[in-house]
């Protein structure tokens, strides 16, 4: 006999022998609280919108910003400051949007994909700001060369030491540093709380899109 | 009303728990795990009622649901990874002990099905449960075609853990 079959035989037969839970049993499990991914998911990304807020705001109030005023970085400022905000708010909107359309009576595929949709919003939204971070670096490096007193007085000394080269590879060199260690924490991070928390997701997604190869 | 909503959700589910008690057996392995993901099921069940108007049966819904948080949304705790399951235990049978009674081969058939994969293990409970290919598909999302295929694959694979 095929193997299913006996097993489906048997499986019948059992089906007396599940525990009878009693309806105030019942009744108290839907006053708890859920603990599913999703709910992980959401907590996490929110932290992750409150994080790239803050860090903006924050930045805003500081010494680069009053440096950056006087180097009359105003016009570029301003401008990034709204565009910054608008692609936030048009982000939120996305992975609200997505977050809404999780829904467990869909399909097994549907709702990993769905769930998967939302996590990916998020981290486009992290990678944007990576990238927005290092654009930053790069303008604000390239300002200071310019048009900051104090590095122009150093550039001044440097040259005429003859020792420019190496100044400017120097201050380069420290940048392109600071970015990766700043990146290469947050990356891992994100790579750490994703990782165990969609390890079974990914693995069981990948299954399902197996079948379809 | 929210109050009758409860009362006739916690009734319909009191009446079909089985169907959950059923996907517990195939994707844990011991009591508090069972406990975890029925308590983790009923959840989402209750989430998605109010949406729930009739339009398919409770019970098929139910499947789904059911599926859904097995395979895609319960967390496992800490604790209950590290438990080791009672059916693990219960099916450790030494090759010498085996005798080809059919209570033997059952034992060995579900410890072999504990054995798949996620995916597989849906597969295998809703033929288990008389489902067709066009249920399957449908609470899956994936093709008829690509269902049957799979399913004569997870048959050849339990063969295999079977018979090494």
């Amino acid at each position: 006999m095929d193997e299913l079959e006996l097993l489906k035989k048997d499986w019948k037969k059992k089906d007396q022998d599940y525990p009878k839970l009693s309806y105030n049993e019942i009744y108290k499990m839907i006053l708890k609280k859920s603990s599913s991914i999703v709910k992980w998911i959401f907590i996490i990304s929110l932290l992750e919108f409150v994080f790239w807020s803050v860090i903006s705001f924050a930045l805003k109030d500081s010494k680069f910003v009053e440096q950056a005023k006087d180097l009359n970085m105003n016009n570029i400022l301003i401008p990034i400051t709204i565009i910054s905000y608008a692609i936030l708010i048009y982000f939120f909107y996305l992975f609200y949007k997505n977050y809404r359309n999780i829904i467990s009576t869909d399909t097994t595929k549907r709702l990993m994909e769905n769930i998967l949709k939302t996590r990916r919003t998020v981290k486009y939204y992290v990678y944007f700001n990576l990238v927005a971070l290092v654009v930053s670096t790069i303008i604000g490096v390239f300002y200071s060369f310019n048009n900051d007193t104090n590095v122009s007085l150093q550039l001044e000394q440097a040259s005429a030491n003859g020792e420019v080269f190496k100044v400017y590879a120097l201050f380069i060199a420290v940048t392109i540093l600071l970015l990766a260690v700043v990146i290469g924490v947050l990356l891992l991070f994100y790579w750490l709380v994703y990782g165990i928390l969609l390890k079974r997701l990914n693995k069981n997604y990948r299954e399902l899109k197996k079948l379809e190869v | 009303m929210n109050k009758e909503l409860e009362h006739s959700f916690v009734e319909l589910l009191e009446k079909h728990q089985n169907i959950v008690h059923k996907v517990c057996r195939l994707y844990t392995n011991n009591y508090d795990a069972h406990n975890d993901l029925f308590q983790e099921i009923t959840i989402q069940l209750w989430k998605a009622y109010p949406k729930f108007r009739g339009d398919a049966k409770f019970s098929t819904w139910m499947y789904r649901v059911g599926l859904n948080t097995a395979i895609t949304l319960y967390r496992k705790s800490k604790r209950i990874i590290n438990t080791q399951g009672f059916e693990q235990v219960q099916f450790k049978i030494k090759a010498e002990d085996y005798d080809d009674t059919e209570e033997q081969q059952l034992k060995l058939l579900y410890k072999a099905v504990h054995q798949l994969n996620d995916i597989e293990k849906a597969l295998v409970f809703l033929y288990l449960e008389d489902k067709n290919y066009r249920e399957i598909s449908e609470t899956m999302g994936i093709s008829e075609v690509n269902a049957r295929v799979k399913m004569n694959r997870v048959k050849t694979k339990l063969r295999t853990i079977l018979n090494p």
